[in-house]
């Protein structure tokens, strides 16, 4: 199922499969800008002190399950931490830097 | 891609296709598995523990999932899906469709370094979209190949994947490519899916953020699932009194469904006990018609249940809304006592029912009325369906636990051997039989 390819024909064909794809291409690119700007939103709010999902919600105006996934997501893939309990809650804080 | 020759093709790769594949395989008989998704381990391995014994699951299942893989009788195609099966010769021609994974399986070694690259994040199906995977991602982490698959309807077509990979292994110019497998004998492994969530309108429509199913319940409770912890999922708070009700997707009329799935009892008490031990505050309510503990050593899980402190409240519910808070309120029938009450909850769960994945049809086959594969012969010959040499394991034949899907896998794996031993007129003797 594998073909070699040169990197010129690795790109030509890159661009061939955005244009036989293009509206999954504008889809995505529309869903990536949303995702980074939830992301940026969501880490300026945990930078300093951790929060709860329903006060990540409130700060960023979202619902607390998306905010949910959102916190899962990050946590799966190491930008947030969990920083202890308030009552039911679980806190959330961003993770340090990896130097 | 080659076509190729088998004593047995088993298609399904869940607990009870990779046992009969393996039994089979043990026996000395050439084996083809084919399985639909990028991983084989089916619902099992999305499983947290099992009843009555509380064993892990992925403890049972990865060993299957890895011998499967690595048994030198057994050819393992992921990421396909059968098209169509016709009679050739002394067995079934069956047409088989390879999905493009665009990721080179031969050079892949699964580093994940393309999944933390990805910038786009999409619902995991494998945790029930309550948690998240990247648009090109292994499937999970004892996903068997543990080799990455790329989601093509995700992707941003960026070229980040191809750019990381350290041994070249994306490759975008992979197609969907048909082969055909040629087997003397075919095993159905298709398993089972739940009804919808949504389906009854009474229990919120499926529209109540803390209203969930309980393969879900099985994601929190897992160590891989997506919180690493039992949260609802409607605010991520830590819930304290969680419901169950029963017979929310079988058993009923208005749904079409009027079996009984036979596991929701077991996996309902199951569950109750796992979250007394993640959650000891927690008060678990089931709400119940009847409880069917028929296995062995099932009663007495149910008792231990009971002397837990889960308290099981005989009733039917009627509807479940909820208040500004998200809390689910369960409007009961208690039958014995004939009065309504309300009660407020942090989180339910519906014990839906099981419903087969694929439709008879699609093997040339009837279907029961119950909708999952016919077996005209279950008191002679369990695993036999009409068609010669076809023949069912596991939940494609009905609602069963786990338990009974190996013995299921046993006994399909046993009347194949028997089959392709009397048409191919070559004793096990004569073969050379794996593990010797």
């Amino acid at each position: 199922m594998t073909t070699q390819q040169t990197p010129q024909s690795r790109g030509d064909m890159l661009k061939r499969l955005r244009e036989q794809h293009a509206a999954t291409v504008e889809r995505t690119q529309v869903l990536l800008r949303e995702q980074k700007r939830v992301q940026q939103e969501i880490c300026k709010v945990i930078r300093d002190t951790p929060k709860s999902v329903p006060e990540i919600a409130a700060a960023v105006n979202m619902p607390a399950n998306e905010v949910l996934w959102y916190v899962a997501s990050f946590k799966k893939y190491g930008l947030l931490v969990e920083k202890g309990m308030c009552a039911d809650y679980p806190l959330y804080q961003k993770a340090e830097e990896k130097k | 891609m080659n076509n190729l020759k088998v004593d047995a093709l088993v298609i399904g790769g869940g607990i009870a296709g990779m046992q009969a594949a393996l039994d089979l395989g043990d026996q000395g008989f050439q084996v083809a598995l084919v399985e639909r998704e990028p991983s084989i381990g089916g619902k099992m391995i999305t499983l947290s523990k099992v009843f009555p014994t509380l064993d892990c699951c992925s403890c049972i299942t990865t060993p299957k999932m890895s011998a499967v893989a690595h048994h030198p009788n057994i050819t393992l195609f992921t990421y396909c899906e059968v098209q169509s099966i016709q009679e050739s010769g002394a067995g079934y021609g069956v047409a088989v469709l390879q999905k493009p994974r665009y990721v080179d399986v031969n050079k892949c070694t699964g580093c994940r370094q393309c999944e933390y690259e990805c910038p786009i994040t999409v619902p995991s199906t494998f945790d029930r979209g309550l948690g998240a995977y990247r648009a090109i991602r292994v499937p999970f982490s004892t996903a068997v190949p543990q080799k990455a698959v790329l989601d093509i309807d995700n992707c941003l077509l960026c070229g980040k994947c191809e750019k990381i990979c350290p041994v070249e292994a994306v490759d975008f110019n992979q197609q969907p490519e048909t082969f055909s497998i040629e087997a003397t004998a075919i095993l159905l492994a298709t398993g089972f899916e739940l009804t919808q969530l949504g389906a009854k309108k009474e229990y919120g429509g499926g529209k109540l953020p803390n209203v969930i199913d309980p393969l879900m319940m099985e994601r929190f409770l897992a160590p891989t699932g997506p919180y690493g912890r039992v949260l609802r999922p409607g605010d991520g708070m830590e819930p304290t009194t969680i419901a169950y009700v029963q017979c929310a997707g079988s058993r009923d009329q208005t749904q079409g469904i009027e079996y009984c799935s036979r596991v929701c009892c077991m996996y309902a008490i199951k569950q109750a006990m796992l979250i007394s031990g993640a959650l000891p505050m927690a008060e678990i309510t089931i709400y119940y018609m009847d409880i069917r503990t028929f296995g062995k050593g099932y009663e007495q899980f149910y008792q231990n249940a009971k002397a837990m402190g889960v308290e099981f409240v005989r009733g039917k519910v009627a509807s479940i809304r909820e208040d500004e808070k998200h809390n689910p309120i369960v409007k009961v029938e208690l039958t014995e006592e004939g009065r309504i009450i309300e009660r407020t909850h942090d989180m339910v769960i519906l014990s839906l029912g099981m419903i087969p994945t694929a439709s008879p049809s699609t093997f040339g086959l009837l279907p029961s009325s119950d909708g999952f594969i016919s077996l005209p012969a279950i008191n002679a010959s369990p695993s036999a369906t009409q068609r010669p040499g076809i023949f069912v394991t596991g939940a494609a034949g009905g609602p069963m636990d786990i338990v009974d899907s190996i013995v299921t896998a046993g006994a399909a794996a046993s009347e194949a051997s028997a089959y392709i031993r009397n048409k191919t007129g070559i004793g096990v003797a004569q073969r050379e039989v794996a593990y010797a």
